[in-house]
């Protein structure tokens, strides 16, 4: 583990948490945004196509072929597809070794049909430790640059730790399945999430504090409950990021998470949902810089660690 | 041409709203093209006596000379409460609008309940527009403890067009399986006077929609300011030339919002 460069990598988060103003006080994101340049509508599309684009969370299945994710990515402009392909709660499956490995054969499949457009990610369980750390070395050796992981177990059990430690040896990020269901559970904030495995922000907090080092990515702040709790939870966590994919494209979502993670921990992300992916960056409040970052840079400087970044 | 048929002013009590009064919407609405904008109050879910709700909406669109021609006011009626009749014949013949919006859920009653087929009647004799709206928020989302869980799909809209059918209406922030309805309901669907907006969940493939119900059945909408702004849009100026290119894109950009609201 390089401690050296974790921490000038944090240095370089934390003043980008400066920049983007004390959470709670004035700062960019509190003046009107500009003038834009949408005199027409029309004019959206070409809006759309100036920034280049990292999706950072994408799934391959069986129903759903690659050719198709591409083609909605081109309408959109977004140039790289992170995909993985993961065993849920609703397939009747428990994650053996078998059935992880033919979830990353879909998608190692699916790289070598688009090589220029799909960077892979490995799903495993770490229930099966030896397995999962011989899945990770296969899949990486092929070419993939991180990790998903969805709800067969908490990212701070210690079922993970051997995991963790071989992505920060790959230094590579770990994109965690994640759900604040506050508020689901009855007539109180208390947590309602109906998957009792599934990782809430306090989880994140906990092995993002054990393992500094790690690289943490929590999934669709727009599909996984209530971003205002997670994004004040996760605020003092540097090394977790958030994607911004998810269906429920609610407007303030962008620039709360600005204001409290900072712009240099979010990331670009669709989760089957395109267009609100798209939507909801570009008609935030954000400036132009502040946009390339997160459609594009950020998650590019995580792919740079490991030597895997886009020119 | 823009015309975005489903915006709100107003609070919303469990979470701070951005953009949310005529002057920010209006400012969206410069930004991004927009021309025109159907509007109603937030407010009238949660008052009981819904009608203060109106009369804040009519108050604010008064209050500077730039909202009356960009904005189409629509009055919230609760067919449960006291003098709504008295509210709507007040709504349409002095605060001149042209639709109403209806929530069921938050008022507490049936989309089957006599009162509200009877408002809907009387909404499509007055040639009003009836705006429904399959939800507000995400259930998954951040919902409050004390919000609701409810949604609608298509489905649940049927019986409602069956006893109305010759009514006009606004489906709003669809969600669920658009394409759910069987035959019949499908033909039902099609020759009713119905425009979906572009802002929901189920549009993710809006060529699909498209030839499924045909290009005269939807409209640019955005839900602001609860969703974001754009994406309705997106899904509109992304659609290719062989699934109604540029004249089906006119269509959802204004064409069928100007037919219906008489533009």
């Amino acid at each position: 583990m390089n401690r050296r460069k974790f921490f000038r990598n944090s240095a370089v988060s934390a003043a980008g948490m400066l920049s983007a103003g004390i959470p709670g006080l004035t700062g960019c994101l509190d003046s009107a945004p500009p003038a834009g340049p949408f005199s027409s509508s029309g004019n959206i599309m070409k809006e759309v196509m100036k920034y280049r684009k990292i999706n950072t969370h994408e799934h391959v299945r069986p129903d759903i072929s690659p050719g198709a994710l591409i083609e909605v990515s081109d309408r959109l402009g977004i140039e790289k597809l992170v995909i993985s392909s993961i065993v849920t709660e609703y397939s009747g499956k428990s994650a053996t070794p078998q059935e992880f490995r033919d979830c990353n054969d879909l998608v190692l499949k699916a790289m070598k049909q688009y090589p220029d457009r799909f960077l892979g990610q490995a799903f495993l369980n770490p229930v099966y430790g030896k397995e999962s750390l011989e899945e990770i070395k296969r899949c990486m050796d092929q070419g993939m640059t991180g990790l998903k992981v969805y709800n067969q177990v908490k990212i701070n059990d210690p079922l993970f730790y051997p995991v963790i430690e071989k992505l920060i040896d790959l230094k590579m990020i770990i994109l965690v399945h994640a759900f604040c269901g506050l508020g689901m559970g009855g007539h109180r904030p208390k947590y309602g999430n109906t998957e009792p495995n599934t990782s809430i922000p306090e989880d994140f907090a906990g092995v993002a504090k054990r393992y500094p080092e790690g690289m943490f990515q929590y999934a669709h702040l727009h599909g996984g409950g209530d971003w205002e709790y997670t994004c004040r939870i996760l605020q003092d966590y540097p090394n977790v990021y958030a994607d911004l994919s998810g269906s429920n494209n609610e407007a303030d979502a962008v620039d709360f998470a600005v204001r409290y993670l900072g712009e240099d921990r979010l990331f670009f992300g669709t989760d089957g949902s395109h267009f609100q992916g798209v939507g909801t960056i570009l008609s935030s409040r954000l400036s132009d810089a502040q946009k390339e970052k997160i459609f594009f840079c950020n998650y590019n400087d995580v792919l740079k660690r490991s030597g895997n970044h886009v020119n | 041409m823009l015309i975005d048929i489903n915006a709100s002013t107003g609070h919303w009590p469990f979470q701070q709203m951005q953009n949310s009064s005529c002057n920010e919407i209006l400012a969206r609405m410069d930004r991004y093209g927009v021309d025109l904008s159907v509007v109603s109050n937030l407010n009238g879910i949660f008052y009981k006596n819904v009608q203060a709700a109106n009369e804040e909406l009519h108050e604010e669109l008064m209050s500077d000379r730039r909202f009356k021609d960009r904005f189409f006011p629509f009055a919230i009626i609760n067919p449960q409460y006291a003098g709504w009749r008295q509210d709507l014949d007040i709504c349409v013949n002095k605060m001149g609008v042209r639709g109403i919006r209806l929530y069921p859920v938050y008022h507490d009653y049936e989309l089957s309940d006599p009162s509200c087929i009877d408002l809907v009647k009387i909404a499509r004799d007055m040639g009003l527009i009836v705006g429904f709206t399959f939800r507000m928020f995400d259930p998954r989302g951040p919902r409050h403890w004390m919000d609701t869980t409810i949604q609608w799909n298509l489905g649940d809209m049927i019986p409602v067009i069956q006893e109305v059918p010759d009514a006009t209406y606004f489906f709003l922030n669809v969600v669920g399986n658009i394409f759910v309805l069987n035959e019949s309901e499908r033909a039902l669907l099609k020759k009713t006077t119905v425009l979906i907006d572009t802002s929901g969940a189920s549009l993710g493939n809006m060529g699909n929609a498209i030839a499924t119900y045909g290009a005269g059945k939807f409209a640019f909408g955005t839900h602001t300011p609860i969703l974001d702004y754009l994406t309705g849009l997106l899904r509109i100026e992304s659609l290719r030339e062989n699934e109604g290119g540029e004249a089906a894109r006119d269509q959802l950009r204004s064409g069928n919002a100007r037919k219906i609201l008489g533009i």
